[in-house]
């Protein structure tokens, strides 16, 4: 089995091997749509255990033998996860239970709601450590000094001491909680958390799929997450600066076999990872194989990094459906967070 | 080298553990309170199977509860909410509202919402009363040919219900 598995590994590379060098070839094997474009539509479950991002001095590449051992780390994690719990155990510890992130002290809730991927995302068949790969360390490069002072004016600490000490999983940012329209916009459900939808799209927690649709004049990316849908139109002219859209104006053309979508005209509230409204990104999506598209991305913004970054990763067909994400039909969330803020308030002043 | 490759792999491990819980749907703490633990052990009247989070509905015997029970007869009851995830990905999995009968008896631990006035908390953990999990968890999709499994078919069945 594993014999047959390199082989088959192998005679992919060998096969594919013109792809990557020329870009422009076109191999007759992959399907085309009737104007001779690669077909690229399909389903994609993009979840994967590579982080847009490596620890310093890791190396891109991941041998087989140590993603094998790391995947198995976590198939392991998962299935503990899913042992059965004591029937009589008591409540968690008053205080909290420690857990970090988004997961808020409170730990969130199971595992068994949670897909967020099995394995490294293999690129040219070679495991990868991070989606990064320029700047060639896999970090996200730095930011300008004036972004700098932006971001660090946005999450000053506030003077509320005590409340930070006592809840260590709130958001310490200034008057957080005091308006709707100061949380997250997925918390919210106006677009996807972690930049499911993009652009970029990157994987998340859960919810990655994405299914694409394509014609002549327009491709259609669904995203599962919130049920974001990007139109980008084909060999067209950006809209002009004054229309500004969430996920931002997309437009596409062909170079060679490569579909590539150039993004402006964001919000200046979409703010992905710190970027203002003049974020330009680029997407070049290319079929690599009948079940694989290579996704690869641009992230330019002179207001917010010091250089341009480049994230690549792969995107598995999927056999599963794509389902609706109708984000406001019960968030009490935002209701429960709002609501709470409101009576600590209230309890501070008597 | 073997100290060095598995500094490597748990340099890549943690930053692939760091990288999950950073992002979610929302932020738990604000939404929680971490000195308000609870344990609520009672039987489901409904299931919310709503986006961003489905929520499940218990109603827990109370001497002083305001309203009648549904599932034990002759008792007072008190009704509670307790967010899950969302529901697409039990759905990949063949599990749907209907997989859970209404009056399974159900052990929940987690934390209530800030305003104690609700009588809500995060489903922190969901459990039968022997402790075995609501739902099975999965290595992968769930899915039986999701390709998680080396030792799975290349069936198109579905297992776990069907869908």
């Amino acid at each position: 089995m594993r014999a047959r598995a390199s082989a088959l590994i192998t005679v992919s590379l060998v096969w594919l091997a013109p792809v990557f060098v020329a870009g422009q070839t076109k191999p007759a094997s992959l399907p085309r749509t009737p104007d001779g474009h690669p077909d690229l539509q399909g389903i994609y479950d993009v979840a994967t255990l590579t982080p847009l991002e490596r620890a310093a001095g890791q190396p891109l590449v991941l041998a087989d033998e140590d993603a094998a051992k790391l995947e198995k780390q976590v198939a392991e994690r998962k299935f503990r996860a899913g042992l059965p719990s004591r029937g009589d155990r008591d409540a968690p510890p008053k205080g909290g239970d420690g857990s970090a992130g988004a997961a808020g002290n409170v730990g969130g809730y199971n595992n068994f709601w949670i897909d967020n991927g099995t394995r490294y995302v293999a690129v040219d068949g070679r495991k990868r450590t991070s989606i990064i790969v320029d700047p060639q360390d896999g970090r996200i490069p730095q930011m300008t000094p004036a972004a700098q002072q932006r971001t660090a004016r946005a999450t000053r600490a506030t003077s509320d001491q005590q409340a930070r000490e006592d809840d260590p999983g709130l958001d310490p940012t200034p008057g957080a909680y005091d308006d709707p329209e100061r949380r997250p916009l997925g918390e919210r459900c106006l677009v996807g958390f972690g930049s499911t939808s993009g652009p970029p799209a990157l994987p998340v927690l859960y919810n990655n799929l994405h299914q694409i649709v394509q014609t002549p004049e327009h491709v259609i990316i669904l995203n599962e997450m919130v049920h974001d849908v990007r139109i980008v139109r084909m060999n067209a002219p950006h809209l002009p600066p004054s229309t500004r859209k969430w996920l931002g104006d997309s437009v596409g053309r062909w170079e060679g076999d490569t579909l590539v979508v150039d993004t402006t005209n964001f919000t200046d509230k979409t703010r992905f990872r710190g970027a203002t409204e003049t974020l330009h990104v680029v997407e070049r999506f290319t079929r690599v194989d009948a079940d694989t598209l290579l996704y690869r991305f641009t992230i330019e913004d002179p207001a917010t990094w010091t250089t341009p970054w480049t994230g690549e990763y792969t995107w598995p067909r999927t056999a599963e459906h794509v389902y609706e994400y109708a984000c406001h039909e019960g968030n009490y969330a935002l209701g429960n967070i709002l609501r709470g803020a409101r009576l600590k308030e209230a309890n501070a002043q008597r | 080298m073997r100290t060095k490759l598995s500094a490597l792999l748990a340099g890549i491990g943690l930053m692939a553990a760091a990288s999950m819980p950073v992002v979610a749907h929302h932020a738990f703490g604000g939404e929680f309170d971490p000195n308000k633990p609870v344990l609520l052990k009672g039987k489901i009247t409904t299931i919310e199977w709503v986006n961003p989070h489905a929520w499940i509905h218990l109603e827990i015997v109370k001497p002083d509860g305001k309203e009648a029970c549904q599932y034990t007869p002759n008792a007072k009851c008190e009704e509670w909410m307790v967010e899950g995830g969302t529901p697409n990905t039990l759905l990949r999995r063949g599990i749907t509202k209907e997989s859970l009968a209404k009056g399974t008896e159900i052990v929940v631990d987690g934390y209530q919402t800030r305003d104690h006035s609700l009588a809500r908390a995060n489903g922190r953990n969901v459990t039968f009363p022997d402790g075995r999990k609501l739902f099975l968890g999965s290595t992968g999709t769930g899915a039986p040919t999701d390709g998680a499994d080396p030792a799975e078919g290349r069936g198109r069945g579905r297992g776990r219900g069907g869908v």
